[in-house]
This record gives structure tokens, sequence and C-alpha cells, in this order.
């Protein structure tokens, strides 16, 4: 059996010494795997020597099991480098069965995330080195999750910021350095137990509206797609005069153009819309006019996570749709940017009056009753009827009032029950159900766990650290479509506050339909917590 | 390589096999090398296991290096002068390779893989040679091609590199880098932050000079389970929750702690030092009927 702690190191400081001497490592290949289970445990010390000497027996199994150095055959070993700049770990020999469930790749290479790189090199897959020289695992939790690296944290949101910085929204708040430790348990003991655990990535979380839409996956670039150029996303400046026409025209949100009902029918604003369309479709975008492009171009200088595929590209405020019914249209749709077709097509103008001419634009002719109606459906200001303003006291005006409801026909409604302070809460025919009625006496109504959680801005210390998938999907997961994760993690701490009703509404907002899991880490036990929403039950027999 | 700290730090922990060396993660203080766990237990430090088990990794049962201690347990150590802190800072990340450490370690390689040929080369003779001693009475063929197989054996047996054994080392090897500082921490680096850090200290001292082994509690809703003897074959009895003095306690908080202690069987200490430099008061609760 391999021991360590024997050879003293050559250098010239031997206070880390616990180097296996060759014949060690050789004899090391044939080790026993198996870890022998511990006895029951007693209650009392009694001081005697059978106590006594099963307590040197286990201490010596233990000390024996922990001082065992990892020794691995050099050519199981894949060997990756520590790139302190980037806090990144490339590989230079290929990925073993790890690359799986584990890394990424950039620029054609191999890299892996130093969570991930100290889980591999503790399993002993891996052999990270630093300017040649190999590392150990003591090392590596040093470099690693140093203070001056930018670490877990710190890397979240950095990317997160660089990605919101597009959308043109919040503020940053950096979260301190020390929960890295905390982190990097939770993640060793997930992977231990053959969990998928990756970084949490808000860019990829589908809004409420999304996940309604329920678009298909989108493929990445494989197979028969045609490959869409990919450009930086539009800062947010923009040419006077578009300003307001082009950021209202572009809410897609809510399925409808309610960009064009933005546009009053003046003229101003209305001929402001070719340009805008011209704005989106001009290729060579002159310097000085931003570029305004509604699809997400990569590079390298994409500011997203780089685990993540880039499949969310739809910068949904700015598209543009016309509304060819409007009251001014314009009288061709400009061609569209020739990168977005296929091969070599190439589509001229669109001109406008077939299409027109499909449409129906006769004004509509309404009748009496229908214009009635829609005179009285907006509102209209009190002071405008002729009979109010004849009132010359609020006597009279009550008067008007009582005979043109008799006159509607209000019969239904007798006075001496809805004139009063206290009315009827129901009228006979109006709600059927017990469930509507419970509904009109509840006073305090039923809220969700989401119910305002929208608006919440980021929590101080708190966020989503991991996505984590079930075991038994492991043998398909795919790491560019990964799917929805079983759950996702926060990581804090038993000396830490407990997670308060407004964290709990921003994270389970942030988290979309995945449940959030808080990871308590109290010095090597880890505790799952995690709040569900609960409706009380009512009762009624619908 | 490694830097040298401030005179003070005598208690090298090469010199002193008493000693251990406390290496800072990011304000956890942990023990990284085998001798120095083995060392702190001996004095009743237990810590947590917190890194994989070199054996077996996959797995969360049993867990290996490194030991993380509580900062009691560090201070602890530290006060008895049994161990030297140390909290590195990264090398900086423009430093460029150092041709003569990168030869050593080839030349250690090197080295380590022709002597591992050699081994292999005469365990496989040694196969060879215990299946002949075998078969002595076997029939001449098959000992004659034995006798080929040796000599094959003698002159062209190969060891291919990749087969070679290379370690991993847990700890730091001394081989790689240094970091640019090696910053030895004086002890009031440890020193509490508030009353409650305060009077978790003197709690822990106070329990570890009466002979009981302390680890964490908070999966016991406590701050330590206290240990008639070691944890890796007693049971705890005790959980010590460390209050100051003058601090009230609700009544609800209480009953949670008692019922808490009665479903795990094991009896709640409170724990708060008192007005004398080492006097601690003890208080136990016992969840009991009307009799």
């Amino acid at each position: 059996m391999a021991e360590s702690n024997t050879s003293v190191s050559c250098s010239s400081d031997n206070f880390y010494s616990e180097l296996l001497s060759p014949s060690e490592l050789f004899a090391a290949r044939s080790r026993s795997h198996k870890i022998p289970a511990r006895g029951q445990k007693e209650f009392l010390p009694d001081g005697s020597a059978r106590q006594r000497e099963r307590l040197q027996q286990s201490l010596e199994e233990h000390w024996s099991l922990i001082s065992e150095e990892r020794v691995e055959r050099l050519g199981a070993l894949v060997k990756g480098e520590w790139i302190p700049s980037k806090n990144v770990v490339v590989l230079k020999s290929p990925a073993g069965k790890f690359w799986q469930t584990m890394g990424f790749s950039e620029h054609g290479k191999q890299l892996l995330l130093p969570e991930e790189a100290l889980y591999l090199m503790e399993c002993g897959s891996v052999q990270v080195f630093l300017h040649d020289l190999p590392l150990s695992i003591q090392e590596g939790y040093e470099m690693f999750l140093s203070k001056d690296t930018v670490n877990l944290q710190q890397y979240q949101v950095r990317h997160a910021a660089e990605r919101r910085e597009c959308r043109g929204a919040l503020p940053l708040r950096l979260v301190p350095h020390k929960a890295a430790v905390s982190s990097l348990k939770v993640f060793s003991h997930l992977k231990r137990l053959g969990y998928v655990v990756s970084r949490f990535d808000r860019s990829t979380v589908p809004s409420h509206y999304e996940r309604q839409l329920n678009l298909p996956p989108e493929r990445d670039g494989h197979g028969r797609q045609l490959k869409r150029k990919r450009s930086r996303s539009p800062s947010s400046q923009l040419p006077d005069g578009q300003g307001g026409v082009a950021g209202e025209s572009l809410e897609m949100r809510g399925g409808e153009t309610k960009s064009q009902r933005a546009n009053p029918e003046d003229g101003a604003a209305g001929l402001s819309e070719p340009e805008a369309e011209r704005m989106v479709e001009d290729v060579p975008v002159p310097s000085g006019v931003p570029e305004r492009r509604w699809w997400v171009e990569g590079g390298a200088d994409l500011p997203q996570s780089p685990t993540r595929p880039r499949h969310r590209g739809w910068v949904w405020e700015t598209i543009t749709l016309p509304d060819l019914g409007a009251h001014r249209c314009q009288p061709a749709l400009a061609a569209p940017d020739p990168s977005l077709l296929p091969g070599r097509l190439s589509v001229g103008v669109c001109a406008m009056e077939p299409w027109l001419r499909r449409l129906n634009l006769r004004p509509e002719r309404l009748s009496r009753r229908e214009r009635e109606r829609e005179r009285s459906r907006y509102r209209r200001d009190v002071n405008d009827d002729r009979e109010v303003r004849h009132c010359r006291s609020w006597a009279e005006y009550h008067e008007l009032r009582r005979r043109r409801r008799n006159r509607h026909g209000r019969r239904n409604r007798p006075e001496h029950l809805w004139e009063g302070k206290v009315t009827p809460l129901l009228q006979p025919g109006q709600h059927t159900t017990a469930g509507d009625v419970l509904d009109k006496i509840g006073v305090v109504g039923a809220s969700r766990l989401l119910d305002g959680a929208a608006g919440l801005e980021d929590s101080e210390g708190w966020k989503i650290s991991f996505d984590v998938f079930q075991p038994d999907t492991v043998a398909e997961f795919k790491k560019s479509s990964p799917g929805k994760p079983y759950s996702r993690l926060c990581v804090c701490s038993f000396e830490g506050p407990v997670p308060d009703l407004r964290v709990l509404k921003q994270l389970a907002f942030q988290s979309g339909d995945v449940p959030v899991t808080f990871a308590v880490v109290d010095h090597g036990d880890i505790s799952f917590y995690c709040f569900k929403d609960f409706q009380l039950p009512t009762d009624t027999s619908h | 390589m490694a830097a040298a700290g401030r005179g003070d730090a005598g208690a090298d922990p090469a010199s002193n096999p008493g000693t251990v060396a406390v290496c800072f993660c990011e304000s956890t203080p942990l023990l990284w090398r085998a001798g120095d766990v083995r060392t702190a237990r001996q004095t009743g430090v237990v810590g947590t296991l917190m890194g994989s088990l070199a054996r077996q990794p996959r797995q969360n049962c049993r867990l290996g290096r490194p030991l993380e201690l509580l900062r009691e347990e560090a201070r602890l150590l530290a006060d008895a002068g049994r161990a030297v802190l140390l909290s590195s800072s990264r090398p900086k990340s423009t430093g460029a390779a150092n041709p003569e450490l990168v030869k050593q370690h080839q030349e250690q390689m090197d080295q380590s893989y022709s002597e591992q040929s050699q081994l292999a080369q005469q365990d496989k003779k040694a196969v060879l040679l215990r299946v002949m001693a075998d078969k002595k009475q076997g029939s001449n063929q098959s000992d004659q091609a034995l006798q080929e197989r040796l000599l094959a054996l003698d002159h062209g047996f190969t060891f291919p590199r990749t087969a070679m054994a290379v370690q991993l080392s847990t700890a730091r090897a001394g081989m790689s880098y240094g970091p640019e500082e090696l910053r030895f921490l004086a002890a009031d680096s440890l020193s509490p932050r508030d009353e409650r850090q305060e009077a978790r200290y003197r709690v822990f001292r106070d329990l570890r000079r009466r002979g009981f082994y302390l680890t964490t509690g908070g999966k016991f809703g406590g701050d330590y389970l206290v240990y008639p003897g070691d944890p890796l074959r007693f049971h705890a009895h005790f959980i010590a929750i460390c209050l100051p003095m003058d601090e009230a306690l609700s009544l609800c908080d209480l009953l949670a702690l008692s019922r808490l202690g009665a479903n795990v069987k094991k009896t709640v200490l409170l724990c708060s030092p008192g007005a004398e430099p080492e006097e601690v008061l003890y208080t136990s609760l016992q969840w009991s009927g009307m009799v």
C-alpha cells in the first residue's frame, strides 16, 4: 500500500513534501479502490482497552485513507493549462468523457471553468499546468478561488452587465467574494452525486411571453438552416426624431403592433415610419448613425456567456411591423437586407398598390345604433351633455339622472335597494356559482409567489448561482441545448439572514418556471431548502 | 519561491514537527497535509473534511483533504503556538516560465520513468519465473516457450511513456511556482469580530479543556456538537448553543430548542461566558412531563 510522507523534495523549502517515490508510484497500481465500512458508534467512553483498540483501528484506517495521494497513468490524464487572465483552463489534449457535461468551446479550443477544473483535478482526470509546471490541488484552490481573481460571482456579474448594457437597464451590484468556497462546496457535492451542474445564465431564461409562444428550440447552425449573420445588438442612441416612434413602435410583447396606434393620424409621425423602415434595412450604415438590426450577430465580442449557445438573438425592441391599413401608408416597402436572404436571391422594393387593393379600405358605415354605441363607449366629458348644462342645481341634476335611469329601463334595480349606503352584493342572475360569490365576499385575495415580482431590483447578496440537471439525464444531455433544469440553486450560509419575501419573489421571477432551491452551507454540511407556492383550498362544491 | 515571513514566525513547520500550517483560502482556514490533520486531531481539533477522497472521488460519504477548520479551532491552535497561519496571494499573471524549475521537473519525470520501466520489466520477469516454477512438472515445450519469452523480455521490453504513473499532489508539492508572497498572519487576525464570536470562542476553549471533542452543530440547530470522545467512535451527547450572558432568549426559541433536543435524543446546552476570564456557565434543557 503506497504511503506518503516519506521522501523530501529536493527544492530548497521542504515545507511541503508528500511526494511519492517512483517505486511507490509503481506499486500504487495495485491499490484497492474500496472504502472500508465504518462500524457502529458507541455511546459512552468507559476507558476500556477494547474501546481504545477499536478507536486506534478506526483512526489508523482514517489516516491511511486521507493520506493516500492520487496516482494516475500519464496516458489517462488530460493535460490542461491555467490562464490567469481569463480564469479558465485550456485543455491541451482532447477531453475525455467529462466533456459531455462540462466545459465549453471557444475559438476552437476546449475550455473549463475553474470550479469544473478543480472537480476534475480531484477526480484525477485532468492535470493542470501553469507555465509548464503541474499544479497541486492546494494551488488550484488558492489560485482559482482567490480574492484577487474574478471568482464565480464576479464572472457572472460582469457578463450580466455586458448583456444588460445592450438593453440599457439596471444598475450593477457586486457581490462580496466570501462565497466562492461555499459555492465550490455545493458544486462538488452535487457533482459527486452525479448531477450535472452548470452556471446560471440569466439570458437563457425565457420570459413568460416566450414560454407562452412555445417556440421550437433553435438549432445552432447545424444542418440545413441557413446561417444567419449576427451583429452586435444596437446601442441605445438613435438619431433625433426617431427616438419616440421607434421606441414605441417596437413593443412586440402583447402580440399586437400597438406601435402603429401610437402614430397619431397627422402626417408628421406617419412620415417617420418609412424612415424607420429604411433605418432597419440599410446595409451600409454610415458612421455616426448606429446600426439597428433586430438580429444579433455573433463575434468575438458577443456579450453573452460563452458557455451558452447563442440562440437568444432577437432584440424585440427594434422590430417594426408596418401597418398597411393606416391612414397614410408609404407607397412602397424597402428591399430586405441581402444578408438575410439565402444564396443569391435578390428582392427588390415591394410595391404596396396590389396589396392595398386586396385590403378592404372602404370606410365603415355604421348604423345609428352602432354609432351611438361608439359614442357612448368612449369617455365623454359630462359637461358636453346639453341636458346637463341646462340643470341649474344639484337637485335638478339628480332628477335628470333619475329620469334617465328610469327611461333606460333599469327597473330591475329598485331604488330602495340600490340607492342607499349599503347595496346588495349581487344582482339575481349575475353570478351563479358558489365560487363567484365567495370571490365577491373575500377580504383577502389569493396571492401567488410571482405577483409583483417583475419590477423588483436585484437584492444585495442573493443570486442564483447554478442550474442543476438530474443524473438520469446525463446520457442524453447536450451542452448546446441542455433543456429545462431540474432546479436552480442559490448558495447561502447559516450565518447569513433567512431570505425574506422580497428575495424569494425576485429569485423566483429570475428563474422563470424552474423552482429555486437554497443550498445552505455550514462547514461541510449542506442542506437544501425550497419554498413552495401554496393555495388555501376553497370550499365550493363546484 | 516561498518568501520568508516575519521574523517571529519561528515555528517553522519544517523544523518543528508539532506545528501545523493553516492555509487560508479566502478567509477559510484549511489544513492540507495529512501530517497536519493528524497532529491537529491529537490536540483535539477535529475539523471537517471537504475535498474528494483520492481513492473514490465520486461519493459523498467519506471525503478527503483539505480539512476545514472552524475559526475557533484555528484560533485555539494559534494561541497554543501549534499553528502557523499562512495566506498566499496568487502569482502574477504576467509571470513567465522559470526554465530552471521546468528542467528540474522534467528530470524528475525522466528519472521516474526510467525507474518505473525497470520495475515493470522486473515485475514481468517475476511473473514469468513464477509461472515456470509452477509448471516445473510440465512438458518441455511450454518450458521452452517460457524461456523464449524471458529472453525476449530482456531484449525487447518496452514501457510506453503513457503507462507511467504520475502523482497529482494534494498539498503544495514545492514543485511549481510558489505564490508571490507567502504571508505569515498574526494570530489576532482571527480575533472575534463581535460579542457572539467571542462567546463562541470562550465556550469552545472551555469545553476543549474539559476533554470534549467539538464539531459544527449547524444541522442540529446549534453552534457545536459535543462528543465525550473521538467523533469517529462516539455519538454526540450535547448540542451547545453559545449566548452572551445578558442576551435575552424568547420562550419560543427555548421551546424550539428543547423540542429539537428531545427529538434527536441529545441534551441542549446553553453556554455563556461568565464574568471571570476563564468562567463559562452551562445550563442544560430537558423536556419533561408533569409528574
